[in-house]
């Protein structure tokens, strides 16, 4: 009763809100609305409203994160003088610092970067999707059943595939099961949510199964698998996910607007003009697609699909989805955590897996105290 | 230091390609194809207890190595060697689980000696920073560790070293043979790990199960543990019947022998076997009998077994 | 339905009597095949020759020492799951609340496993240190279900557990990069099992069962009342917020003694509920009775099953209620609405 007395009533408020902003914004043609910027290419009739604040964000985040991959460059083993790094990258200086930078910290660093935009950019995208700011791929299992695909390729269960190729097939596997167990039951993102909290349980307990199976010699070679690592990882996947980074992001800035309104309920969405499926099931399918590319590359790593977010939203205002500043801080993120991970407690590296874990756990701790405040 | 460590560096990659000119560079077949190393490699790092193992017998100390499994450093019984010569402790590089690639590269080595199981991401970065030397992935054999040892050798140049190692292992275990045969002890034993759901069986292939069976013992549970790999699933306590030999290795997770023994001896299945009751359990440093690999781990072994059978 | 109409009740309360002695014998049944098979050549055979008098001394051994205790244990440790699923499902007014899944389970795995890197060994200190962390979980739980709105919102419980046994995981992991022997040991400990328990373990965590029955015992009537709505509960004279922290501290002690015996075994505290609900309706106090018999026949039939599928050795419980229990949150979930309890 309650439910469909709040419907009808926003049914009867919605329309009324949006005719005034159509009115607002055809009378302010020429002047931008207060907090944006009017960005206008006037011969080709295209004008934009940049928010001030989401480009001060942003340009702040890109900024943070340069300062970031030059301090990543640096620090390790031996440290090296900004200058050095420079030096070394465009050709000259040493080859041990040449080796060191090209070949060791940069493909690292870039891995760093890309794995943890694209982790980010899947959170925020499932969050705004469930309504929830927990609602992360890895808390839904696509992590859970990565690694038990990898784990099953390094103690030799089934075919010989090398584990990131078993990895991306595992997040699939997983993300398509859990989407069969969740259809039919209606558009309700929360079905999905269980469902893939189910699916990603059967996936733990079959990679506890196998690590108890095996010597501990194979279970050490699955260990990375198993909380996330970025020592030493495979070429063509990074490339793989650069590539599927890069046609992700442009998907999700044009789904942006849409995405703003998928925050509202349903029927407040499509009174707007959205078609909430078919949106819905585009959004679901960038943010898997977008951990199973970073899944293979790094191994579960999901706190990050928490943190990101949580720091853009923290930064941006509550108008916008902020997907940018998300990815932006995901990639920030992640370079720190496997930079403290192999500076901390050297020689010995920590994976990057467990930092983001220690760092996020508080934090995560901290949301679940805190009274819920808004919504992502 | 910073400048210090690079003209090391610097100094040392050049010496290394002038090495590499001049003298005669030999060749290597390894898992991942020929390898060609220098001829007296000085700063070698090693990355697997067997290869540290190896090069320690070879007469060559390691400038670097990984922890044994268990513990923030290298194995017991190897610290213990190095101690009593005097030798410098390796430096660490990492844990198994994670090879740290830059500490590698910092102590500027001539010569990687890694594990069959390392990953080729790894194998393609640590070649660059030295000549690295990968053993062929073999199944899983008692005698394995003979063929992985005179492979490092050769890469050490120090092959005779190995070989005088090697024959100092066989001429040991025969003689204990003798002495065995000798005493009457007995005529089989199993290694057997325990956990608290039941004992899981070690595999007849390895090092340990391997010498044991050379002086004289028959070491069962094989059609336990299959095709899979060094031990068995946990064995039901209902079938602990199946490990009631002559003699019984427990190997411990830790160093304290005698708490594992005390942690088995309360479950009443394990106390009523026979081989408990004829007090022929003997718990052994699993970091050695179950993980450790090369000659100097052999003699290691022996020495726990002498002191088992033939006190 | 059935309870709706009015002349109905009589009925009711019969069938649920036929449904208890079910459940009863069924109960009985599986004791005694839990007694009869195993993972070794003892069959039924032979255990049935005990009772004619055979002197078949293995049979005795593996039947009295072996089988037995680990029957008892297997009936506590469902009462337990069973039990504590349902008070938590009530308190949380959450159908999908699950003791694994809220993370008590990884709280107490957490806790062993700082137990084995601090130097303890696996035989010793489990029970203590396991209901500790059970504890500790239990009360992370109950900060987030406190929280407005949780109450009303199923999934952001789950979500809050899933994240928070994915953090203690995390953790854990981090604990076992340093120690082997740790790690070595822990990935027997985390796939639950009831193998080679001891009666000694039951004693152990005995009397903290027997503080949780107490317990529920004293409160079921005020939980029935909470039910209702707060208000409702606060206008029988009850008080909703006691209440509460009485029934997370039941539930803590239930799923630490049984994370403490046999590890962290998985949705058997969902399952339960579940089916004593379908059989007992809605009233707290009948589906906790309901959940007496159901749970120890889910875990028996359960560890019946991980003892004969790959003999001579033996499947670890946990996996198997894991692969078992998954199915029914799916379909829970899946049902045409979530029944907000």
């Amino acid at each position: 009763m309650k439910m469909t007395a709040k419907q009808s009533m926003s049914g009867v408020v919605l329309p009324r809100t949006s005719t005034a902003y159509q009115e607002e914004v055809s009378a302010q043609a020429v002047a931008a609305p207060q907090g944006y910027w009017r960005a206008a290419l006037p011969r080709y009739g295209v004008s934009v409203l940049l928010e001030k604040r989401a480009v001060a964000v942003n340009i702040g985040l890109s900024a943070a994160l340069m300062a970031a991959c030059v301090l990543y460059l640096s620090l390790g083993s031996v440290t090296l003088s900004p200058n050095a790094v420079v030096a070394s990258l465009i050709g000259q200086g040493d080859s041990m610092t040449a080796f060191m930078v090209q070949q060791l910290r940069l493909p690292r660093l870039i891995a760093a970067c890309f794995t943890g935009a694209a982790f980010a950019l899947a959170g925020v995208l499932m969050q705004t999707l469930a309504r929830n700011r927990l609602a992360t791929p890895g808390i839904i299992g696509i992590d859970n059943g990565a690694t038990a695909f990898a784990v099953a390729s390094i103690v030799g269960v089934g075919v010989g595939i090398a584990p990131p190729a078993m990895a991306l097939a595992g997040a699939t596997t997983a993300a398509v099961l859990t989407f069969g167990l969740a259809a039919g039951s209606g558009t309700q993102g929360y079905r999905f949510i269980v469902a893939g909290i189910g699916v990603g349980a059967v996936f733990g307990a079959v990679t506890q199964l196998m690590l108890a199976r095996v010597a501990i010699d194979t279970a050490n070679a699955a260990y990375p698998w198993t909380v996330g690592s970025l020592n030493a990882r495979p070429a063509s996947a990074v490339q793989l996910l650069g590539i599927g980074l890069a046609l992700g992001l442009v998907a999700a800035l044009a789904l942006a607007r849409s995405l703003t309104l998928l925050r509202f309920k349903d029927a407040t969405a499509s009174g707007l003009g959205t078609s909430v499926k078919a949106r819905r099931l585009q959004v679901l399918l960038l943010s898997v697609v977008l951990t199973a590319l970073a899944v293979a590359v790094a191994g579960p790593v999901g706190l990050v699909a928490l943190i990101g977010p949580e720091i853009a939203r923290s930064l941006s205002s509550a108008r916008h989805v902020p997907i940018l500043a998300a990815t932006l801080a995901g990639a920030l993120v992640m370079v720190l955590a496997d930079l403290a991970g192999r500076t901390l407690f050297a020689p010995i590296e920590i994976p990057v897996g467990i930092v983001t874990a220690v760092v996020g756990g508080p934090w995560l701790l901290w949301i679940l105290m805190r009274p819920q405040r808004s919504r992502p | 230091m910073r400048h210090t460590l690079l003209q090391r560096g610097l100094l040392g990659m050049l010496m290394g390609g002038l090495l590499v000119g001049t003298a005669q560079a030999r060749t290597l077949e390894t898992a991942y194809g020929n390898v060609e190393v220098v001829d007296h490699p000085e700063r070698v790092v090693t990355l697997y207890e067997g290869a540290l193992d190896a090069a320690l017998a070879a007469g060559v100390t390691p400038v670097g190595a990984v922890t044994t499994r268990g513990g923030d450093n290298v194995a017991e019984y190897v610290t213990d060697y190095l101690s009593a010569k005097e030798l410098e402790h390796p430096e660490i590089v990492g844990v198994v689980r994670e090879i740290n690639i830059e500490a590698v590269l910092a102590q500027q080595p001539d010569l990687i000696l890694a594990a069959a199981q390392l990953p080729e991401e790894q194998y393609q970065l640590l070649s660059q920073i030295a000549p690295t030397v990968v053993p062929h992935t073999q199944p899983l054999a008692a005698d394995n560790w003979e063929a992985e040892a005179r492979l490092f050798g050769q890469a050490l140049n120090r092959e005779e070293a190995i070989e005088e190692a090697i024959s100092a292992v066989d001429q040991r275990v025969d003689a204990m043979a003798e002495a065995v045969a000798k005493a009457e002890v007995g005529e089989n034993a199993y290694l057997v790990r325990w956990m608290p759901g039941g004992p899981m069986v070690m595999s007849e292939n390895l090092i340990a199960t391997g010498l044991l069976e050379r002086v004289g013992l028959d070491v069962q549970g094989g059609e336990l543990i299959g095709e899979r790999g060094v031990h068995s699933d946990v064995l039901s306590l209902e079938n602990l019947s199946q490990v009631d030999g002559d003699w019984l290795f427990l190997a411990t997770l830790n160093d304290d022998g005698q708490a594992a023994l005390d942690s088995a001896k309360q479950s009443p299945a394990f106390n009523r076997l026979n081989v408990v009751q004829n007090e022929r359990v003997v718990p052994v440093n699993g970091q050695l009998w179950s993980s450790a690999n090369g000659p100097l781990a052999a003699q290691a072994i022996l020495d726990d077994i002498e002191n088992a059978l033939l006190p | 339905m059935l309870l709706t109409k009015a002349g109905s009740s009589a009925r009711w309360r019969c069938s649920s009597r036929h449904w208890m002695l079910i459940l009863l014998t069924a109960l009985v049944a599986v004791s005694v095949v839990s007694l009869l098979i195993g993972a070794g050549s003892v069959g039924p055979r032979q255990v049935l020759g005990l009772l004619s008098g055979s002197d078949h001394a293995e049979a005795r051994f593996i039947v009295w020492e072996l089988r037995a205790p680990r029957t008892l244990i297997g009936i506590a440790v469902g009462v337990a799951l069973g039990v504590a699923g349902a008070l938590l499902q009530a308190v949380s007014r959450n159908p999908l609340a699950e003791p694994g899944l809220l993370g008590v389970s990884a709280g107490a795995a957490f806790a062993v496993s700082l137990a084995l890197v601090l130097g303890a060994s696996a035989a010793t200190l489990r029970i203590p240190v396991a209901q500790l962390g059970a504890l500790i979980g239990c009360v992370c739980v109950l900060s987030v279900a406190r929280l407005r709105g949780v109450g009303s919102d199923p999934v952001r419980l789950v979500l809050a557990g899933a994240a928070f046994s994915g953090l203690l995981g995390s953790l854990s992991a981090l604990m076992l990069l340093y120690d082997q022997r740790a790690a070595d040991e822990i990935r027997f400990w985390v796939v639950g099992s009831l193998a080679g328990r001891r009666l000694d373990d039951l004693w152990a965590v005995l009397p903290s069962l027997l503080v949780a029955g107490a317990g529920v015992v004293l409160f079921a009537r005020p939980l029935a009342a909470l039910s209702l709505g707060e208000r409702a509960a606060s206008g029988l004279g009850h008080r909703p917020g006691l209440i509460r922290w009485l029934a997370v501290g039941c539930v803590a002690l239930l799923v630490g003694a049984a994370t403490a015996i046999a590890g962290p075994i998985a949705f058997v505290g969902l399952v339960v509920p579940f089916v004593a609900r379908a059989i007992a309706g809605p009233d707290i106090r009948r589906t906790l009775w309901f959940c007496l018999p159901i749970g120890p026949l889910i875990v028996l039939t359960a560890d019946i099953i991980s003892r004969v599928v790959v003999a001579p050795s033996e499947l670890p419980l946990g996996v198997l209620t894991a692969l078992c229990g998954a199915p029914v949150l799916i379909a829970v979930v899946r049902a045409k609405r979530l029944p907000m309890l």
